[in-house]
């Protein structure tokens, strides 16, 4: 053996030391969701809760939502530790659509309603964003370095994925101390918030997923 | 007698083997691996971008080895070895068609680049004005407006106001001879050569 390739593989066999296998990516959403849970229960604690939580909890609305949007960061959490492992089946990328469509389904709904009994509610409420960051940081935190021990395939596609499941996560969390509830004021200030956040986290994916940081040329 | 896909899963699965194998720390069964691979990337590069020369074939086959082995933490031994080391070569196949793609936007391709005292190419701007006496007889035959606007905005290289201050007609009135005056005389040298 004696061309380029031919030292390479040399190379490389001489660096085969031995390394920890990443676990199927069920096993490590659930090993996110162990780590993030304490987190948002004690930042929901400090807060404090709603006095009235346990009634709205009974309430099918409240609880539907709160339901689906804990569904929606488990689902992007999944997707997000599938996407960077090579060789899976791509549709679980899109799981998280079914719970994120009850969400906001669900919240459209409740607008719907509250324009009916003329209930509609409207005003500015900035600090959905902050609280949702608050909430979501160690999350976020966790998925970025989780979702580095994978392969960048979709660096755009798993960070979308990753921060989708922490703003879902903090906006559940949000939803337990947070007293504005008017539907339309959760679907524009809190899961616009929760899509901001979303989005930044999508594009800042290539930067903080990259070849480049294993190693390998871009 | 035994199928092509038969031979394909047999030899997928000694591939995962060997990769598992490997992920342990065995470095020999590391080297059998990449060795048994290199000839199956190359393949598979040539025949989905047969467009590429053999160097930018090599260098994506190259890159594969050396990301595969980066994510080699990424293989689940329980899973089949091909389509995980497949689907890391079709992602650094987008990203060698990408680079292709952004290095042929940014680049000149040249054969030679012209040499400064024998080139052709070099000595353009030396020859590029013609015959100066031929240029000097033409501009003597230009009525006087002319000549003098072409004297003033090409010549002399003044601004339309400059030339406006210095010869009293207005802005509009020099454009008009300027643009008279480059006809005439190109006609007049047409003539000439």
């Amino acid at each position: 053996m004696t061309g380029p390739a031919d030292d390479l593989i040399r190379r490389l066999a001489a660096d085969a030391a031995p390394v920890r296998r990443l676990p199927p990516p069920l096993r490590r959403m659930l090993w996110w969701a162990l780590l993030c849970a304490p987190y948002v229960a004690v930042t929901v604690w400090i807060m404090p809760p709603l006095p009235d939580l346990a009634d709205k909890l009974t309430r099918m609305q409240f609880a539907m939502q709160q339901g689906a949007a804990l569904l929606t960061a488990i689902a992007a959490a999944y997707a997000a530790f599938v996407a960077v492992v090579p060789g899976r089946a791509r549709w679980p990328l899109l799981l998280p659509l079914l719970p994120l469509a009850v969400w906001l389904g669900s919240l459209g709904k409740g607008c719907l309603d509250e324009w009916r009994l003329g209930l509609t509610a409207w005003y500015l409420d900035l600090e959905c964003l902050p609280k949702i960051v608050y909430i979501g940081l160690l999350p976020a935190i966790v998925m970025v370095i989780m979702l580095q021990r994978g392969a960048p395939l979709w660096p755009r596609a798993s960070m979308l994925l990753g921060g989708l499941a922490a703003a879902a996560l903090g906006n559940f969390g949000l939803r337990l101390f947070h007293p504005h509830d008017a539907s339309l004021m959760v679907l524009v200030w809190q899961v616009g918030s929760v899509a901001l956040l979303t989005l930044i986290a999508g594009w800042a994916g290539p930067r903080l997923l990259s070849w480049q940081a294993k190693g390998v040329s871009p | 007698m035994e199928s092509l896909k038969d031979q394909a899963n047999d030899r997928g699965q000694r591939l995962g083997d060997l990769m598992a194998a490997a992920q342990d720390g065995d470095a020999a069964a590391y080297a059998t691996l990449l060795a048994e691979l290199l000839p199956l990337l190359r393949v598979a590069v040539r025949r989905q971008r047969s467009f590429l020369q053999a160097a930018d074939i090599e260098d994506i086959v190259q890159e594969t080895l050396i990301s595969l082995h980066a994510v080699r933490a990424t293989y689940d031994p329980t899973r089949p070895f091909l389509p995980w080391a497949a689907a890391i070569l079709r992602h650094r196949m987008a990203d060698g068609a990408r680079k292709y793609a952004r290095r042929a936007a940014n680049e000149v391709a040249v054969e030679f680049l012209p040499e400064t005292f024998d080139g052709d190419a070099a000595n353009m701007l030396g020859e590029s004005y013609g015959d100066p006496e031929a240029l000097r007889q033409g501009m003597a035959r230009l009525p006087e407006g002319q000549r003098q606007a072409i004297e003033m905005l090409k010549l002399k290289e003044m601004s339309l106001k400059e030339a406006s201050a210095a010869s009293g007609q207005s802005v509009g009135a020099l454009k008009v001879a300027v643009h008279r005056g480059v006809k005439a005389l190109r006609a007049l040298m047409g003539d000439r050569s």
